[in-house]
């Protein structure tokens, strides 16, 4: 009785003719006009009032009173939102929606939102990259229904900020000379790498450390006194994309502070070590500086050599000769505006900056004046943001303009690298040769070609995309951590988990080099990078009568080792006894001098060499772990990129070994500990993160945000295993949406929570079976036995190709994609595999797809 | 019970409260009208050993009346009845050996090298308190070197995660901040080119934003806000000039050319205390040592610097005496100061707050179990005074600070520290009821 009311009012509505979410054709993007009573209020009705009104409410949800959007059930709306764009809701069994209804009325209530809260802070949930997995996968890479008609792809005119990484590698090549590409050992960092991070996880810049030849103190003496500057902007976001144009600014908080660091870095331009050292200190004897007293943590603690190594620059040239003429301020400011900016200044900018330089030394004199003055270019908007904004051009008859120029080439240098533009795209940009597809095509080939040309862009798409790099800024509780077996004393675990994150970036560069078949690769891959450390995170967690054993092994063996000194000094103590008896005896005797000095050399041999077997007494079994069976990881020498000394002699080393897991232990990255413990917490696993990982960004799917009056939290019991603690998780309530994430993060089980491989989990055989569930690709689906099985079948599937072709579009777009974006990602997905899974031919496709190439302006 | 009846019902409540800080403002304060409306936090470095402060053989909590006080800190004997010496507060979780660096007045896991993982209770105060021009200002004392090498280091308070807020040592640099629109000489020739270049700046960045997508304009604009901010904090300070006068120290030789490290950490807490008796800010955190396990002292006629300061017993050592005295003395001078101008029906102090701790708990190599601190100030009879409190070592540093910003209404329930961690690391919930009257 109710239905058929329910049909009726439906039947009414429609022939009502006003807007309704069913008409003709739908065309993602344009504007959803219409009202509640006209537009929702009939999906609502014909969809969920079934289930949702005020006799029946299933979940506790009741929508009959739910009206227009505004800002007290903006949160419901939302809720709605999600569930109906995840086709969620309705449920399966039910009667669902057609296409493009869903579609339409996920849009309205998106541009309802927007619009109701434009004024207190608006809405951005749909541009969040986590949202992008919120459009329907299938019908990206699927036929698309009939009615649905694609409007020619682009992105927003935008500007976008300059990334924290950019930032600094950019400030970087102003007072550090990077060494050249050696292939001969190619790991090494390169002039166009990005800074990499310092010994504790810090991104920062140093100055002069590549001429220092003697420091006082050791570790934390050092890295107090060296001079650096913390990066300066910021990143919201820990996990996934960090860079979408739409979330960043630049606040007065980081212009205060860029103003002040760009005085450092003007005056290091200018005098070297001088700008942070006395005269004294820059000698290449470093006997003729020694002062007196404890001067450990002070600028004054350090010896710098004479040598010049850093770039010379007309900032060096201004300040080198007494006075100023305008040909060397301009060359100052024109040098400086490039630099920070990728392009050479108009007439304009330049004259603008000439009159702050000049105006800035009138007030406070050459020294001062130049420093103040130049440091302001530091804050153009251009050296902070990169426009796209092409105002210069026309829009064509679907309102698209294309990059043209220097906006174009520095698009497409972004698109790759820190640096600015090399000579060749220089002189194509120009000549005017920057303009077309083609244009761009060849300039995208030339660059993805040659190793020479660093390409940091790449890497950090892939350290967006795992998320592998966090593990080091994870706190672990102090015995936590001590069960895991690794060694916890100090920071040596947090060093371990840094040198990781640098090791598992040359995987990811090893496998990119050879570019083929790169995402299965990375899923699957038995090599490893590897520093000793990584015997132990590679090893296999003993059980506990395996660890009983081996105490009992180790305790053996110190007895052993004590017997066999004991028998080793005893001929030795005899005859240092025979020798001393015999001195007494010679002694006083004036004949026996060549015996005598004989015999007392004999004694110092003795001597020396029963020292020597006492300290073996002590011998390795200190330093045997008997918590953990330790791989024996050996192969080829290679390196990876580090941070310059910032540690004294503790700083992070280059030295790595490329060697292979242990047997059936791992499976590719997601095994790896960098990335197992950047996905753990304090205390254990997180599963739960590891299943959002899995679901996200291999499987493609969308998960809602957790309801705001849920109190995350699993309980506190040490003494069961997470699975068990996971049981929460499991009621009626949660499991809707935890079954997309549980079984997906359990499999890693098999781990624990510093990456070692184990077997039992307190001392209980560790359960380590999951399942895929809903992935969307039917062939999937199923049970799995552990992660290695898991991975295994994922690796296997085109959707997951695709989905990573999803991700790798955001990353170089800058946005989320939408369905007008679908033929680009099919092509972007044909051009990976039709190379054989080449990344290369991914970012080439992707760069010069529309999507990059048109920008639209809004009216 | 968690279920979509009470989200919906509640959601008039809840979504109001998203667009409201983080913290509940609607809970009453512990007494009407009480707490603080300033808080100075001095940090002195290399630890605060408790034997420096506790008199001798009191060991549980009780009056410091008739009880003289150790000589490091007999400068504090004739304020001894505001004064409430804290023992038994733990640091445990902020891996304070060699000091917990963010991780002192933040309540979590700091250390060298470790970026703050959260903003510090300063921070959080400069917030909550009665708005000013410049609601937070951070200052830092070490050697000489340093100072002049890196006048701006962060080590101490920040902002949030991964934002340092840094400390200024510099008096010059920082006289020029404050009162740069009523200086002479060469601190006005400085200060006019500054303002100059930054107006221009504006100039220039608010007319490249003229052409941009709305979205785009709205990003930039905090971008042109930011220049605002700054101008606009020398124009309020500008023109509350006259004001200032009244206030602003007299710029003397120990600026411009200090004999010692101690002239210019003289010259920089006169500068702090003006910019609260002026009414410039509310939150003043003072590091001497600027959170590092370094420091110079010698203009107190201690030769002995740097690093080997924090391997010296503190107790009766002639050094340390020296340095705690210094300390004493400059908490006098901030406390005599603040009671010289009036407020309301009293002085500025009866409204202060002064914490004094380390941020190496009690000494450099430590564990954390005992992070003494000293409160001077009751607030009109809010916090204890006058006594020593002996607290069983089960809570956490945390624990005061969620104290603190209670009394001036927040009530956060637990200050950076999430349950998980609470189950470890604190005893109790809510504030330290020990130390409130």
């Amino acid at each position: 009785m109710k239905r058929l009311t329910r049909v009726l009012t439906v039947a009414v509505l429609a022939g009502l003719g006003a807007a309704s979410l069913s008409a003709d054709t739908y065309t993602p993007g344009e504007p959803v006009r219409g009202k509640f009573e006209n537009l929702a209020k009939e999906f609502l009705d014909y969809h969920c009032f079934d289930c949702h009104d005020g006799e029946t409410q299933k979940g506790d949800l009741n929508l009959l009173d739910l009206g227009p959007v505004d800002e007290t059930n903006a949160a419901v709306w939302k809720s709605v939102w999600a569930q109906v764009s995840l086709q969620e809701m309705p449920p399966k069994k039910k009667d669902r929606p057609e296409v493009i209804k869903r579609l339409r009325f996920a849009d309205w209530i998106v541009s309802e939102l927007q619009r109701v809260m434009e004024d207190k802070g608006g809405f951005h949930a749909h541009l969040d990259p986590k949202k992008g997995n919120f459009l329907d996968h299938n019908l990206l890479f699927g036929p698309l229904p009939d009615g649905i008609k694609l409007a020619p792809a682009s992105s927003p005119a935008r500007i976008w900020r300059v990334t924290p990484q950019e930032h600094i590698t950019r400030l970087n090549e102003l007072i550090n000379t990077e060494p050249q590409f050696d292939p001969k050992k190619p790991g090494l960092r390169t002039r166009g790498d990005v800074v990499p991070t310092n010994h504790g996880g810090e991104l920062k810049l140093y100055f002069g450390t590549d001429r220092i030849i003697k420091w006082q103190g050791g570790t934390v003496a050092y890295a107090t006194s060296v001079k650096s500057i913390p990066v300066v902007l910021s990143s919201a976001r820990k996990h996934g994309f960090e860079n979408y144009p739409d979330f960043y600014t630049v606040n007065s908080a980081e212009a205060t502070q860029i103003l002040s660091k760009a005085e450092d870095i003007l005056r290091y331009m200018a005098y070297g070590p001088l700008s942070i050292a006395k005269p004294e200190q820059i000698t290449d004897d470093p006997k003729t500086y020694a002062p007196e007293g404890d001067l450990r943590g002070l600028p004054t603690a350090i010896t710098y050599s004479t040598k010049i190594v850093r770039p010379m620059t007309p900032v060096h040239e201004l300040m080198k000769n007494p006075g100023v003429t305008d040909k060397g301020l301009r060359a100052a400011v024109d040098y400086l505006f490039e630099a920070l900016t990728f392009r050479p200044p108009g007439k304009t900018e330049s004259d603008d900056y000439l009159d702050i330089v000049k105006d800035s030394i009138d007030k406070v004199g050459k020294e001062n004046g130049v420093f103040l003055g130049l440091s302001s270019i530091f804050l153009d908007r251009d050296a902070l943001f990169r426009p796209e904004l092409v105002e210069t051009s026309k829009p064509d008859k679907d309102g698209r303009v294309m990059l043209q120029d220097w906006e174009l080439g520095l698009a497409v240098n972004h698109a790759l690298r820190y640096l600015k533009p090399d000579a060749e795209l220089r002189q194509a940009i120009a000549d005017g040769r920057m303009r077309t597809r083609a244009d761009v095509e060849r300039e995208v080939t030339r660059m993805l070609a040659d190793d020479r040309i660093r390409k940091p862009r790449i890497l950090r798409f892939f350290k967006d995309y795992f998320d592998h790099d966090l593990g080091g800024y994870i706190c672990k509780d102090d015995k936590a951590l001590a069960t895991t077996g690794v060694a916890s004393r100090g920071n040596s675990h947090y060093r371990a988990m840094f040198d990781a994150a640098a090791s598992t970036d040359r995987l990811i560069e090893l496998i990119l080099e050879k570019d083929k078949g790169v995402l299965k690769e990375l899923l699957t891959t038995q090599q490893v990078v590897a520093t000793r450390a990584d015997n132990s995170y590679f090893g296999r967690k003993r059980t506990s009568e395996e660890r009983s054993a081996a105490q009992v092994a180790k305790k053996k063996a110190e007895a052993e080792l004590a017997k066999k000194v004991a028998v080793d000094l005893k001929p030795i103590v005899a005859e240092l006894a025979e020798i001393e008896t015999q001195l007494k005896n010679l002694k006083g005797d004036p004949e026996s001098r060549k015996i005598l000095k004989e015999l007392t050399d004999q004694k110092k041999k003795l001597v020396a060499a029963k020292k020597k077997i006492e300290g073996n007494k002590k011998g390795n079994q200190n330093n045997v772990n008997i918590a953990v069976a330790e791989a024996k990881l050996t192969g080829l020498k290679i390196y990876s990129r580090v941070s310059h000394r910032s540690f004294g002699n503790g700083s992070m080393k280059p030295e790595r070994t490329l060697v292979t897991a242990p047997e059936g232990q791992r499976l590719g990255i997601l095994t790896h500990p960098s990335w197992l413990v950047s996905h753990s917490d304090a205390m254990d696993n997180h599963a739960i993160h590891r299943g959002i990982w899995i679901r996200e960004r291999l499987l493609g799917g969308g998960i809602p945000d957790v309801p705001i009056t849920v109190d995350a939290m699993l309980p506190d019991e040490p003494q069961m295993p997470l699975r068990e603690r996971m049981r929460v998780t499991r009621e009626d309530y949660c499991w809707t949406c935890h079954k997309k994430m549980d079984p997906l993060g359990l499999p890693f089980e098999m781990y624990n929570h510093a990456g070692l491989f184990r077997t039992t989990e307190l001392n209980e055989p560790v359960d380590t079976s999951g399942e895929i569930i809903d992935s969307g690709d039917p062939q999937l689906d199923g049970p799995v036995k552990n992660a290695l099985e898991m991975i295994q079948k994922l690796s296997k599937s085109k959707r997951v190709e695709q989905v990573f072709v999803r991700h790798a579009f955001r990353f170089w777009m800058g946005r989320n994609e939408t369905l007008n974006d679908a033929p680009a990602l099919q092509d972007a997905h044909k051009a990976y595999r039709d190379g054989g899974g080449s990344m290369n031919a991914l970012i080439a496709s992707l760069v010069t797809s529309e999507a990059f190439l048109y920008r639209t302006v809004e009216e | 019970m968690i279920n979509r009846r009470n989200i919906l019902h509640g959601l008039a409540a809840g979504v109001s409260s998203a667009f409201l800080p983080n913290f509940a403002s609607a809970a009453p304060s512990i007494k009407s009208g009480g707490g603080p409306k300033r808080v100075i936090f001095f940090m002195q470095n290399q630890g605060f050993d408790p034997r420096t402060c506790i008199p001798a053989g009191m060991k549980n909590s009780g009056s410091l009346a008739g009880i003289k006080l150790p000589e490091p800190i007999s400068a504090l004997e004739p304020f001894k009845e505001r004064l409430q010496i804290i023992n038994g507060l733990h640091g445990k979780h902020t891996s304070p050996s060699h000091s917990a660096f963010f991780g002192a007045l933040g309540g979590y896991r700091g250390s060298d090298g470790v970026r703050p993982s959260a903003s510090t209770i300063d921070y959080e105060l400069s917030k909550v308190l009665p708005e000013t021009l410049l609601p937070h200002l951070c200052v830092g004392m070490d050697s000489m070197e340093n100072m002049k090498g890196k006048p701006t280091v962060a080590n101490l308070s920040a902002s949030g995660a991964g934002q340092p807020i840094f400390m200024h040592s510099n008096p010059n640099h920082l006289y020029e901040m404050l009162y740069g629109g009523i200086s002479q000489g060469d601190i006005r020739s400085q200060h006019e080119a500054r303002s100059g270049m930054f107006d221009r700046i504006e100039e220039m960045a608010a007319a490249r934003g003229k052409t941009l997508p709305t979205a785009d304009k709205q990003r930039f604009s905090q971008y042109v806000q930011g220049f605002n901010d700054i101008n606009g904090l020398r124009g309020r300070l500008g023109k509350v000039s006259d004001h200032l006068r009244k206030f602003a120290p007299k710029v003397d030789d120990r600026y411009t050319n200090p004999e010692f490290e101690t002239d210019w950490h003289d010259v920089n807490l006169d500068l702090g205390i003006s910019a609260l008796k002026s009414g410039i800010t509310n939150v003043l955190t003072i590091g001497s040592g600027r959170g590092e396990i370094f420091g110079a002292w010698k203009g107190l006629g201690v030769e002995k610097q740097g690093h080997n300061l924090g391997h010296i017993d503190q107790p009766d050592n002639p050094i340390w005496i020296k340095i705690r005295q210094y300390n004493s003395r400059m908490l006098v001078k901030l406390m005599e100061e603040l009671e010289s101008v009036p407020e309301g029906s009293g002085t500025m102090m009866d409204k202060t707050l002064i914490v004094y701790t380390s941020n190496n708990a009690d000494k450099q190599h430590t564990n954390g179990a005992n992070w003494p601190v000293m409160l001077l100030g009751n607030c009109d009879g809010i916090f204890k005074s006058g006594c020593l409190t002996q607290l069983d070592g089960k809570r956490p540093i945390n624990a005061l600070y969620a104290t603190i910003l209670e009394t001036v209404g927040v009530n956060s329930g637990r200050f950076n520290m999430s349950e998980q961690m609470a189950a470890k690391f604190d005893s109790g919930t809510g504030s330290l009821k020990e130390i409130l009257a």
